[in-house]
C-alpha cells in the first residue's frame, strides 16, 4: 500500500471551508452555551426548590443523553412539534448550545461554590441590589475561576461538533468523509482531517494548563 | 402543540431497540474493562524514566484527547483494515476504538493519583524487596484508583454515550436501531424520545450506583 498525501493539496479550499463552519458553530454555540450555563448555574445554586429541580433536570437531561441523539431529536422532532421548518443550521446550533449550557452549568456551579460567604455578606452590607450583585460581584468572581475548565469545555465542544456531519452539515468532518469517499483514499484524507482537528485543539489544551496555573497563583 | 403522540406505533420495534441496547451495553462494558486497566498502565508509563516512552505515551494520549471521537471511529473503520491488513468484526472494532479513547482519558485521570504517592512509600516498597510490578499493583494502584475513581466514573459514562457514534459506521447498537426504526415507522419523535430516555435512564442509574459505592467506601475509610 502506497500513500500519497500530495493529492490533498487540491482539496485545501473545501477542507478550510469545512474548518470555518466547524469554528463558527463552536464559537456560536460556546457563546450561547456559556450564557445559558451561567444562568442555569445561578438558578441551580440560588433558586427556590422547584427552580433548582428544574435546572437540575435540564442539566441531567443533556448530560445523560448522547449529543448525537440530541442532534437527531432537534433536527427531526422540533419541526414536528413546532410546525416550522427550523433548518439544519438552527437545529444544530440549538442542540449544541443547549448541550454546552448543561456542561458549562456544572463548571460554573463548581466555581460558584468557591464564593465565600463573607463576599456575599459584604454585598448585603453594602446594600447592593440583586442584579448588581450578580453582574458586578458573582460574575467576575466565578468567571476568573471557571476560565480554565470553560476553555476545556470549548475544546470538547469543538471536537463534539463533528457530530453535525451526521445530519449532513458540511463541517470539517463531513468534507473530509466526502473527499475520502470520492477519492477512494480514506487513509490520507481521514488522517489529514484528524490532524487538522488536532492542530486546532492541541494548542488550546496547552493554553488551558497555562491559564490554570495563573489562576491558581492568584487564589 | 398539536402533534398527537403515538407510542403504540413503535411498539413493534421495541425488540429491535432491546437488541440495540444489549449491543450498547456489551461495547460499553468491554470498553470500560479495558479502559480502566489499560488506563492505569498508560498512566504508569507516562511517568517512565525513559524519555522516548514518555513521548510515545503522551503522543498517544494527546492524539485521542485532541481529535473528535467521531473522527477516531471513522478512521479506525476505514484505515485500520487498509494499513494493517487486519479485519475485525464491527463490534470488536467498535470496542477497540471506544476503549482506546477511554484509555487515553483514564490515563490522565490516573496520572495525578500516581504522582501523589509519597516518595517514602516507594522507598519502603524497595526496602521490602517488592518488584517494580508488585510496587505498581500494591502501592501505586490503591492510591491512584481511589483518587481517580470519580473521574473514571464520569469517563465511563461518557464512553457509554460515545457508543452511539458507532451507529455512523453501521454497528447495530441502540442509536442505529433507533434511526432504522424512525425511518421505518415515520415516527422520529417517538423513537428518538424513547432512545434518548433509554440512554438517560442507563446513565443516571449507572452513575447513582457507582457514586453510591464511592460514598460507602469513603465512609469506611473515614472511620
Amino acid at each position: 500500500m502506497k500513500f500519497n498525501f500530495l493529492f490533498l493539496l487540491g482539496y485545501i479550499d473545501p477542507l478550510l471551508a469545512g474548518l470555518e463552519l466547524t469554528l463558527k458553530l463552536t464559537v456560536g454555540a460556546s457563546i450561547a452555551g456559556i450564557v445559558l450555563g451561567f444562568i442555569a448555574s445561578l438558578l441551580r445554586t440560588y433558586g427556590s426548590a422547584p427552580v433548582r429541580a428544574l435546572a437540575a433536570g435540564y442539566v441531567e437531561l443533556f448530560r445523560g443523553t448522547p449529543l448525537l441523539v440530541q442532534l437527531f431529536w432537534f433536527f427531526f422532532c422540533l419541526p414536528l412539534l413546532l410546525h416550522v421548518d427550523v433548518g439544519i443550521v438552527v437545529a444544530s446550533l440549538t442542540a449544541l448550545s443547549l448541550y454546552m449550557g448543561a456542561i458549562t452549568c456544572e463548571t460554573f456551579r463548581g466555581s460558584l461554590a468557591l464564593i465565600r460567604k463573607e463576599e456575599l455578606d459584604a454585598c448585603v452590607a453594602l446594600g447592593l441590589g440583586r442584579m448588581t450583585r450578580i453582574v458586578h460581584v458573582i460574575l467576575p468572581l466565578t468567571f476568573v475561576r471557571a476560565m480554565p475548565p470553560l476553555l476545556s469545555n470549548i475544546v470538547s465542544l469543538f471536537k463534539e461538533s463533528a457530530l453535525v456531519s451526521a445530519l449532513g452539515m458540511a463541517d470539517l468532518m463531513f468534507v473530509g468523509q466526502n473527499i475520502a469517499n470520492t477519492s477512494a483514499r480514506p487513509v490520507e484524507v481521514l488522517t489529514t482531517t484528524a490532524l487538522i482537528y488536532f492542530v486546532v485543539a492541541f494548542p488550546l489544551t496547552r493554553c488551558v494548563g497555562r491559564i490554570e496555573r495563573k489562576v491558581l497563583k492568584r487564589f | 402543540m398539536t402533534y398527537s403522540f403515538d407510542f403504540s406505533s413503535i411498539s413493534s420495534g421495541l425488540d429491535a431497540l432491546r437488541q440495540g441496547l444489549a449491543i450498547t451495553f456489551l461495547i460499553a462494558l468491554c470498553a470500560n474493562a479495558i479502559g480502566v486497566v489499560a488506563g492505569f498502565g498508560v498512566g504508569l508509563l507516562s511517568q517512565a524514566r525513559s524519555r522516548l516512552i514518555r513521548m510515545l505515551v503522551s503522543a498517544f494520549v494527546e492524539f485521542f484527547r485532541c481529535t473528535p471521537a467521531l473522527v477516531q471511529v471513522v478512521w479506525f473503520f476505514y484505515c485500520v483494515p487498509i494499513i494493517f491488513n487486519v479485519f475485525l468484526t464491527p463490534v470488536t472494532m467498535g470496542i477497540l476504538v471506544i476503549s482506546l479513547n477511554l484509555t487515553a482519558f483514564n490515563a490522565e485521570a490516573y496520572r495525578a493519583g500516581i504522582q501523589s504517592v509519597p516518595r517514602e512509600q516507594h522507598d519502603a516498597g524497595i526496602a521490602l524487596g517488592l518488584s517494580p510490578f508488585q510496587r505498581a499493583i500494591y502501592i501505586v494502584l490503591p492510591h491512584a484508583f481511589r483518587s481517580a475513581y470519580p473521574v473514571l466514573v464520569t469517563n465511563g459514562i461518557s464512553a457509554l454515550q460515545q457508543t452511539s457514534l458507532l451507529s455512523v459506521v453501521a454497528i447495530q447498537e441502540l442509536m442505529y436501531r433507533g434511526k432504522e426504526l424512525a425511518s421505518d415507522t415515520y415516527r422520529p419523535l417517538e423513537v428518538f424520545t424513547t432512545v434518548g430516555l433509554l440512554y438517560l435512564a442507563v446513565s443516571v442509574a449507572v452513575a447513582q450506583i457507582l457514586r453510591g459505592v464511592e460514598r460507602r467506601r469513603a465512609l469506611r475509610y473515614s472511620v
